[in-house]
């Protein structure tokens, strides 16, 4: 997959100032910068919820942007996407929602009468016993735990099997035993399934304990894109502004720190608008 | 929070795939049945309304000709065969519109008349012998004889489905807008013309040939057509008292309908406020009288406005009063139980504040429950007002009057399709103008409110 | 500003609020005081005079069903046909114009991504122009044209039906929670499964509560109707009172019969009304 000049304007603001990356094996990606560097907005223009305005993201010499209608929301399929909120169907009970992974594909009359297969239904309960949470296949999923609710975005994700995997904040809305859980499960993704994994973060450690490379995004631009462990403090500094002295523990989730406050949600709306 | 939620809603033991299976299966049959279900009822109304008879039954032909007839006029060129045999020419065959002079298209000479119908239709007229030029058909001829009519088409040419040739009569309609009609008793030509006849002044006032312009300068003119009034006060009254269109009689029926529709909305909010208050349990601790006043309001909207209307034309006979009472009556009992459950759900610590500075019970109201209340208040009303303007026509057509007994009389005479479109064009444009005009005060209500 | 100048100005805002308010309430009064005397000018019966004869009917009617004794009740099950058909009307009307609501709120909803976007201003102005549309009149055109039937009243509630519907239903969709849309459409679903999935199981609790409130409305709408023609239970009730004295027994059924239903639908659309709302609330 390779990246090239993307950008995304919203009026004068420009989000996404002409990015450009490669990722030509499987490998989980972390993606940090400060709020409102245009992380989400890099991962909805790959998925194509957010139209580029420039640029193009080529694989096997097909540009994604080019795409639209059927062929458009195939790729949609090809790579899930999770969100911070899950954006799960809340009245809908868990199996179901791991199904809607399958909706594209679906035909419309069976898609009306919510008739699925016994075969869909079988793999559906594979991927949520994969995340352990088999059990509660036949709860709503209003009902559920942050972290509950983000495993079944994740059997969702597994079920649409994608040939990678977006990650918009994952952990941002969760405490931290359930983050660690969500974050392994995203790792296993991309050992066991060998598929890359492309994920925003807001904390230095995750992406420090759970990524092969990491992109430091700032006001649109790719200002850092290496293995975690050439992230100096001069590096993050740079990333996230140097008027913010900056404490690593402050950025952290992990259970020994303090739990750090998510990013709010308003910015990411905003970012959307 | 995980132990919360499992303790109201105990997880199902899952002992295999297949339960989960079942049960997702289950869902698409419930939604399946339903929707299967509801097919069924609808299939069921539609037989036992009997819907293949009534389609074939139908007379579309109806809509054509309402629809044409509300749009256009005609004029009717009629012979009388028996008696006196003159011609006469008369919008829409009316007596009172018959042309002392016949029009341009028509020419009348000695033995026969000429009526051209535009575009090389022509009727000639003789005794008893018709010839209706055609354009790429050439002359019909009809005679009238003893016998019956006799209808001769030119040679080598089919009887074209438009045309109906019987011994009793003949007719012709070859565009919708050109009739020939031949019957043993008379011959009668319709030529259709856009627009509304007479709508302003009737066919016999001496204002009915002028044009817009010579109107406007003769309304200034000192040259008085009526030596007894002005020319622009004549103007007003003949068409105020167009006998046709009867605008002083449509004008009074939209006002009796405007009236039953707010009075009858007014009466009922102001009735049904001081008796919510009554049966709202946060305002009267008297466990009987609520209820007695709950009932009442369950009563009153139950009745129907339909009976009440029924039961007030009885007593009142036809007016505004009785629609207005009718409204007022079904309404106290529907915004009383809207008012009561407001006032219930009105905050506490407001009130308790009010009542702290020890504030009389006037005050109280005035300050600690009316400023609460007022926007349900308001826009519930004025919600009900919109709604209760369609009832108004209904409840008219009923028997109270207004204008929907005007529209239910012009459309049983089934004569005057351009006066029924005329009254369903003011019915419709006073309910659209209402919902405007109700829908501005209410978001200006509600927003001044939260504004302030 | 000072304190003082922020006293004067609320003293003035309060000023002209109360002058507002004094206006309103003197502006109420004049419309009815005048507006009840022209009425009572334009009515052809006084209302005192009316006022005397109210209970004349009422107390005839019932007079007469009291003579009847207890073949009154065999007399109400005589009527049991015209008020199935009244309901039929009403429930037919309620499917087919809620039906139809669903589609014209989807469609002539802000934020669910119709395309191209004047379509939903489009399908607003129509189900404007749907709910303007009194029923009556529909149903009179429709029954000049299908001859006396249930038919064109079933039209007839069931146009309004749609747009008075549809312009709920569509304020419910734009207050959804726009998540599950996304989230759908990340999967690469299509539209109308997104609509299915991910607008719909939010919003149909909303949609059967307004629409057995409007089941509710059809019901008395048919009564109605049928008086002008479309038959059912309205149709009886014009013929029982057309034939003036010596009816009033059969008219007394129909009302007993009428009021009844409308009772028993009331009480089971505000029963299930109210199961709906706690339903969601408890969750």
């Amino acid at each position: 997959m390779k990246i090239t000049d993307l950008t995304k304007t919203f009026g004068k603001i420009t989000a996404v100032d002409a990015v450009s990356f490669s990722i030509d094996q499987p490998q989980m990606i972390g993606v940090i910068g400060p709020s409102g560097a245009g992380k989400s907005t890099l991962l909805r223009m790959i998925n194509r919820l957010t139209d580029a305005t420039r640029g193009s993201i080529r694989i096997n010499d097909r540009d994604i942007l080019q795409l639209s209608g059927r062929e458009k929301r195939r790729w949609q399929r090809d790579c899930a996407m999770i969100f911070q909120q899950f954006n799960l169907v809340p009245r809908l009970n868990v199996v179901t929602n791991v199904l809607m992974g399958r909706l594209n594909g679906h035909s419309t009359l069976k898609s009306l009468f919510c008739i699925f297969g016994r075969h869909l239904v079988d793999e559906a309960l594979a991927a949520l016993d994969r995340l352990g949470i088999a059990d509660q296949a036949l709860q709503r999923a209003e009902t559920l735990s942050g972290g509950q609710q983000q495993r079944v975005a994740i059997a969702r994700a597994l079920m649409q099997q994608p040939k990678m995997v977006l990650a918009d904040e994952p952990i941002a809305s969760l405490d931290p035993l359930s983050a660690e859980k969500v974050m392994t499960a995203l790792r296993e993704i991309r050992d066991r399934d060998n598929l890359t994994v492309l994920c925003n973060l807001h904390t230095l450690d995750t992406a420090r304990t759970y990524c092969d490379r990491v992109i430091g995004m700032l006001q649109g631009c790719i200002v850092f894109d290496d293995v975690p462990s050439k992230l100096t403090p001069s590096v993050v500094r740079d990333i996230y502004g140097a008027e913010q002295e900056l404490n690593e523990s402050m950025t952290s989730t992990s259970i020994s720190g303090p739990v750090f406050t998510p990013e709010p949600l308003r910015i990411r709306k905003a970012a959307l608008a | 929070m995980t132990s919360s939620t499992l303790a109201i809603q105990p997880p199902e033991p899952i002992t295999g795939s297949t339960a989960v299976f079942f049960r997702v299966r289950r869902e698409s049959l419930m939604i399946m049945a339903g929707t299967g279900l509801t097919v069924l009822y609808l299939l069921y109304t539609f037989i036992s309304f009997d819907l293949w008879h009534l389609i074939s039954r139908s007379q579309p032909q109806r809509a054509v000709m309402l629809a044409t007839d509300a749009v256009a006029h005609k004029v009717h060129v009629t012979k009388n065969i028996r008696g006196a045999g003159g011609l006469s020419i008369a919008v829409e065959g009316e007596r009172t519109a018959t042309y002392e002079t016949p029009p341009g298209w028509v020419t009348v000479s000695d033995d026969m008349s000429r009526v051209d119908l535009g575009r090389g239709y022509q009727v000639d007229i003789y005794d008893t012998h018709v010839v209706f030029q055609i354009p790429d058909i050439g002359p019909v001829h009809v005679r009238i004889t003893d016998a019956g009519i006799e209808t001769t088409l030119p040679r080598g040419v089919d009887p074209p489905d438009w045309l109906r040739a019987t011994p009793a009569k003949f007719d012709a309609r070859p565009t919708i807008g050109r009739r020939v009609q031949v019957s043993k008793a008379r011959i009668e030509v319709h030529r259709y013309f856009m627009g509304w006849e007479n709508f302003f002044f009737p066919f016999r006032s001496e204002l009915a040939g002028y044009s817009p312009g010579q109107l406007f300068s003769l309304a200034f003119s000192d040259h008085r057509l009526d030596p007894d009034m002005a020319n622009w006060r004549l103007m007003a009254t003949t068409f105020w008292n167009n006998p046709g269109w009867q605008h002083k009689q449509v004008f009074v029926a939209l006002l009796e309908t405007f009236l039953m529709a707010v009075l009858g909305t007014i009466t009922a909010a102001l009735v049904g406020l001081p008796l919510a208050v009554l049966a709202a349990a946060n305002f009267t601790p008297a466990q009987a009288l609520r209820f007695a006043v709950r009932r009442l309001f369950d009563f009153l909207r139950g009745i129907d406005m339909l009976i009440w209307s029924l039961i007030f034309i009885r007593a009142f006979g036809l007016g505004p009063l009785t629609g207005a009472l009718a409204i007022a009556f079904t309404d106290t009992g529907s915004l009383g139980k809207l008012f009561s459950e407001a006032l219930e759900g009105v905050n506490r610590k407001q009130m308790e504040g009010v009542h702290a500075t020890g504030a009389n019970r006037l005050q109280f109201y005035r300050f600690g429950v009316i400023p609460q209340i007022i926007p349900v208040f308001v826009s519930q009303t004025l919600y009900y007002l919109e709604a209760n303007v369609r009832s108004a026509t209904i409840i008219g057509a009923l028997g109270a009057g207004g204008i929907g007994l005007m529209l239910v009389e012009a459309m049983n005479t089934q004569r005057h399709w351009e006066n029924v479109f005329y009254l369903i064009l003011l019915t419709i444009s006073l309910v659209m103008v209402m919902d405007t005009v109700s829908g501005k005060l209410r978001s200006r209500l509600i927003h001044g409110r939260s504004g302030t | 500003m000072s304190l003082h100048a922020i006293q004067t100005e609320i003293m003035a805002m309060e000023k002209k609020r109360r002058l507002y308010s004094m206006a309103g309430i003197v502006l109420v009064a004049a419309v009815l005081i005048s507006g009840y005397g022209m009425a009572n000018d334009l009515n052809s019966g006084g209302f005192l005079t009316g006022m005397k004869q109210f209970f004349d009917y009422p107390a005839e009617i019932v007079k007469e069903a009291w003579a009847t004794g207890f073949s009154f009740f065999p007399l109400m099950g005589r009527f049991v046909p015209a008020l199935v058909e009244t309901l039929n009307i009403a429930g037919a009307a309620s499917i087919v114009g809620g039906a139809l609501a669903v589609v014209l709120a989807f469609l002539g909803s802000a934020n669910l991504g119709v395309k191209p976007p004047v379509v939903v201003t489009i399908v607003r102005r129509i189900m404007d122009i749907m709910r303007a549309f009194p029923e009556l009149i529909i149903a009179l055109f429709l029954i000049f044209i299908l001859g006396s039937s249930p038919v064109p009243a079933m039209i007839a509630v069931a146009i309004h039906t749609a747009g008075a519907l549809g312009k709920l239903f569509s304020e419910v969709n734009e207050n959804a929670d726009a998540d599950p849309v996304e989230g759908l459409a990340s999967c690469g679903a299509t539209w109308l499964q997104r609509m299915r999935y991910g607008v719909l199981p939010q919003v149909l609790p909303n949609y059967l509560s307004y629409f057995m409130l409007r089941f509710e409305i059809n019901v008395r709408a048919s009564a109605i109707l049928g008086f002008v023609g479309a038959g059912g239970i309205g149709m009886e009730l014009r013929r029982t009172i057309g034939w003036g004295k010596g009816a009033g027994d059969e008219t007394a059924a129909l009302f007993v019969l009428l009021i009844l239903s409308i009772f028993v639908i009331d009480q089971l659309s505000s029963f299930i009304r109210r199961r709906l709302v706690t339903g969601r609330d408890s969750e």
